[in-house]
């Protein structure tokens, strides 16, 4: 059996490893007929007017405010609450360090409230725990912070675009590092643009994982403080499996490859192909799952762990998307949008949008938009009780069942080309109002609204 | 699936060769909204479907990185 399992695992690595090859050898091989075009483009343009890249520095305050809830939380195995807020500011920084090349600094914060983080323990003592109530332990909020720096580095006649970009990101259980590059030319009279970046992420997780699995591993199990200071119901034995990740890494390298296209002097297209491949931790460490061949076991009105999820560690995703933009006249353009996606973990799905920028008036335009979304479930989704003891592999995260969902869309700016408002010495280009309506044909649903105020220096 | 893919990239080449616009005639194309991107405004709203929904990528968004698990 171990031998058979051992000859499966070499056969599956060799696998990955063909899959890996193909991925990084696709994006260069469509990039091949694109060199060999550019040739003599390169000669006609070189005479070209040379215009600054960026003319001033740029400043852009950004900001949301999301808000969801629905009744399959993850955190307590695909029931519970899954209310959660969110409030975002970013301020994104572009200077123009001379005539080719401009430093970009993303810098973020986001500090969320989680009902469902918050029953990673329920037994707070202030009140039955329960998966329709949020606890008040330490997990019901955290705050993310990210800085991303950017270079990027254009050629005399603008056809060779160059960038690098490092970036961290940190919470109170998960650490990220990621390092990124791109190169785009264009050519055609910069009529069409072809582009390739790749990116790696280097993340590690801090498990935190259910108040009541912990006294499982090296504690002292149901003779633990929790299991005396309440009562269990149900069964009795409580005896969950349960043994902590060896992995606290994740991994994720990209690789995408863009090609744009003017069509017509009113239209111009984009394709994207992507590729992401994601190995380590892909399990969530703090959601539960209860298998429908073991008793259950409660305290209060809180269904005990029976184990948490168990996902592959390795993922393939692929994603094809395009878009299409046609100015129709001065006062409106058709901007839609099409992305096929679908990964080894038996996930398809599609997302179609179209919005539809209306110029009410000379500072003013509309944004009505509608986006469309499906997606299959994964392989290894399973609802509410429904997994086995047996399975290798479970998760009831409704994130990654089979549903599809509506947005709507409204949105407002208003735009100063003459930057006549004055902050100091940047003067105020636009400002961005717009919100959102997510709705799952689940019971998730989801607002966000977003600000975007854009200055730029004098 | 691939040979579709190859056959849209052909015919998105084959396009490419019969137009050229010139650098006086974008003015509809440099019109902001004729971006082929998420504009920036829209930024956190792509970063809340990429936690919420399994597809990622082909939208200029992240595409690895952060758990997502909130």
């Amino acid at each position: 059996m171990a031998v058979t399992k051992t000859m499966f695992s070499s056969q599956m690595k060799k696998n990955i490893m063909n899959k890996s090859s193909i991925f990084i050898c696709i994006p260069f091989l469509l990039l091949v007929p694109f060199v060999f075009l550019n040739a003599q483009n390169d000669q006609s343009s070189s005479n070209a007017y040379k215009k600054r890249v960026l003319e001033t520095a740029e400043v852009d305050f950004l900001s949301s405010y999301y808000s969801q809830d629905g009744d399959n939380a993850a955190v307590t195995g695909g029931i519970g609450s899954e209310a959660l807020t969110d409030a975002t500011g970013t301020i994104l920084v572009s200077i123009p360090l001379n005539d080719d090349d401009v430093l970009t600094i993303d810098a973020g914060i986001s500090a969320y409230t989680s009902a469902s983080s918050s029953n990673v323990n329920p037994f707070d003592g202030k009140g039955a725990a329960d998966p329709y109530v949020a606890s008040s332990g330490a997990s019901r909020s955290d705050i993310w912070t990210n800085v991303s720096i950017g270079y990027s580095h254009s050629s005399d006649d603008r056809n060779d675009i160059w960038s690098v970009n490092v970036s961290i990101a940190s919470e109170y259980d998960y650490f990220s590092a990621g390092v990124g590059g791109s190169y785009t030319k264009l050519f055609n009279e910069k009529n069409t643009e072809v582009s390739i970046k790749g990116n790696v992420f280097m993340d590690s997780w801090t498990p935190i994982y259910p108040s009541e699995l912990r006294p499982f591993y090296g504690g002292n199990g149901v003779n633990n403080i929790l299991f005396t200071q309440y009562t269990l119901t149900g069964n009795t034995d409580y005896n969950p499996r349960f043994i902590p990740f060896k992995t606290k890494e994740r991994n994720s390298y990209s690789i995408g490859i863009g090609f744009s296209q003017i069509l017509h002097k009113n239209i111009q297209a984009a394709l994207a192909l992507d590729f992401v491949q994601q190995e380590g931790l892909l399990s969530t460490p703090f959601q539960r799952v209860y298998f429908g061949d073991i008793d259950d076991s409660f305290i209060q009105n809180f269904h005990l762990a029976d184990a948490v999820e168990r996902l592959p560690d390795t993922r393939y995703k692929i994603a094809l998307g395009g878009r299409l933009n046609w100015f129709v006249n001065a006062y409106t353009t058709f901007r839609t949008y099409y992305r096929y996606y679908f990964d080894d973990w038996g996930i398809n799905s599609h997302t179609a949008s179209m919005e539809i920028p209306i110029k009410i008036a000379n500072k003013f335009t509309l944004y009505p938009s509608y986006r469309f979304y499906n997606q299959t479930a994964a392989d290894y989704f399973r609802p509410y009780e429904k997994a086995l003891s047996t399975d290798n592999y479970y998760t009831s995260d409704y994130d990654l069942s089979k549903y599809s969902a509506n947005q709507f869309g409204i949105g407002l700016t208003y735009t100063d080309i003459f930057t006549k408002a004055h902050i100091w010495k940047f003067g105020l280009k636009s400002i961005d109002v717009k919100f959102y309506k997510y709705d799952r044909n689940t019971t998730f649903q989801s607002t966000i609204l977003t600000t975007g105020f854009k200055f730029v220096m004098d | 699936m691939i040979k579709n893919i190859l056959i849209m990239i052909c015919m998105t080449c084959f396009i490419s060769s019969c137009v050229v616009v010139k650098e006086y005639e974008k003015v509809n194309i440099n019109d902001p909204d004729m971006i082929l991107s998420e504009k920036k405004c829209d930024r956190n709203v792509v970063v809340a479907h990429s936690y919420r929904e399994a597809a990622v990528g082909a939208n200029g968004g992240k595409m690895g990185g952060g758990c997502g698990c909130n």
